[in-house]
């Protein structure tokens, strides 16, 4: 418990301090919980994702870092590691891989990499896995781009 | 997050501290500990808790621990050089219900850390050979292996291993015996060191081929354990085991030209901070 409030204290003052050294993602704290993460991050370019800024919210439990936070889109997102309504991410480091060396900086550094490297054989949206595995890639990158669009850029006029 | 503090790792003061934080707690190093095929460092006790963490996890008890930094499979972790104690703990041990050290434990694994051969003056062990003695056998050197194995291994229970180098070193006494006329002394010198370090290497590693100098200069020596350690204690210019309460040992002033280890081991319950 202690120990989770010392580690977020730090990697807060780590943000702060770095918050020019990557400028695809911005992690804010809650004021009054230092367990509740939002995070904004840009959508890697040359993907369907390009030009969309996708908020995602960390629960970090008390075991942290011994215990992975959870982490969920928030924006509505067309990935096929991310469920659709839920915002779930199925990502390794977040489950099995966890391991306490990441922080929640490089998760979102890890999440920006699963956007621009679906991983459709364990895929959370069978839409979007199915587009990819019968190789419909252009079915894919049109939806995904359709729901950056609507969800994730700033509505235009 | 900057992780490129690991070129410079030479001094282990305070002032680097801050610029090569745990990577768990991403605080200052506290009892630094490293693993022991990666030697990422860590706060020991947040390596311990992490270790815990992974084999709750697990159905079936394992031997290794997968390095949070670098996933290279670990088998133990090595802690000490904070000046705290010098200690390895085996992952699938539990680590609440390991082997403690006694002072002469200590005595015995401190010696691995300083320069061999400052007892050579005094027993001779190629005279050992030569003037096949090794033909008395010597009744202290079954208690005299469990000892050392029990501090190199850092285990309690090492019967099994005592009992297998034992029987090796018996039956390599018995065999010379029967062929002693063909072979010069240096020769079953060379076959002697080189048989206990087959027998003694997958359990000491790297600690194997001192192991056998240590064996060695004992059988040579021709004491009993007491005896033995008096001498060579007396040599280091250490205080004897038993003497010590608590007190550092190599830090009272002695006539003698003070032995200075590579590495204390300090009591757990003194002061860590000094």
């Amino acid at each position: 418990m202690q120990a989770s409030r010392a580690r977020l204290f730090k990697e807060y003052k780590e943000v702060q301090r770095e918050k020019a050294a990557d400028p695809d993602i911005q992690l804010v704290c809650d004021d009054s919980n230092i367990f509740k993460w939002t995070a904004l991050i840009k959508g890697p370019s040359e993907t369907p994702y390009e030009g969309g800024v996708f908020q995602l919210a960390f629960a970090v439990p008390e075991q942290y870092p011994l215990q992975p936070p959870q982490v969920r889109f928030l924006t509505k997102i067309f990935h096929p590691n991310v469920h659709f309504k839920t915002g779930e991410i199925c990502l390794d480091i977040l489950k099995n891989a966890w391991s306490p060396a990441w922080t929640l900086q490089s998760v979102c550094r890890a999440i920006i990499a699963l956007m621009a490297h679906p991983e459709p054989d364990s895929p959370l949206n069978c839409d979007s896995g199915n587009l990819l595995r019968s190789g419909d890639v252009r079915g894919y990158q049109s939806m995904a781009r359709m729901y950056t669009r609507l969800a994730a850029m700033p509505k235009k006029g | 997050m900057n992780q490129e503090g690991g070129a410079n790792q030479s001094g282990s003061c305070s002032g680097e501290k801050e610029s090569n934080p745990c990577p768990i707690c991403l605080g200052p190093m506290v009892q630094e500990s490293y693993l022991d095929t990666c030697f990422h460092k860590f706060c020991y006790n947040c390596i311990v808790r992490w270790s815990k963490v992974v084999s709750g996890k697990r159905s079936r008890p394992s031997s290794s621990l997968a390095c949070p930094l670098c996933k290279k499979e670990n088998f133990s972790v090595i802690s000490g050089f904070d000046g705290t104690c010098f200690q390895r703990h085996y992952v699938d041990h539990n680590f609440e219900d390991r082997f403690t050290f006694s002072k002469a434990h200590k005595y015995r694994l401190q010696c691995y850390y300083s320069e061999p051969g400052i007892l050579n003056d005094i027993f001779d062990v190629l005279r050992f050979w030569k003037s096949r003695k090794y033909l008395q056998s010597n009744m202290w050197l079954q208690s005299w292996l469990k000892r050392e194995l029990q501090a190199l291994m850092q285990e309690e229970d090492v019967d099994i291993v005592v009992y297998h180098i034992h029987g090796v070193i018996e039956s390599f006494l018995r065999r010379i015996e029967q062929t002693r006329l063909k072979k010069s002394a240096e020769a079953i010198q060379e076959d002697f060191k080189i048989t206990v370090s087959d027998a003694a290497k997958p359990f000491l590693l790297a600690r194997t081929d001192r192991f056998v100098t240590e064996l060695e200069l004992f059988l040579a020596s021709g004491l009993n354990i007491e005896a033995y350690d008096a001498v060579y204690m007396q040599r280091l210019g250490w205080n004897t085991p038993g003497g010590t309460n608590g007190t550092r040992p190599a830090e009272e002033p002695i006539q003698h030209v003070e032995v200075v280890p590579y590495w204390y081991i300090v009591d757990a319950d003194s002061d860590e901070d000094g």
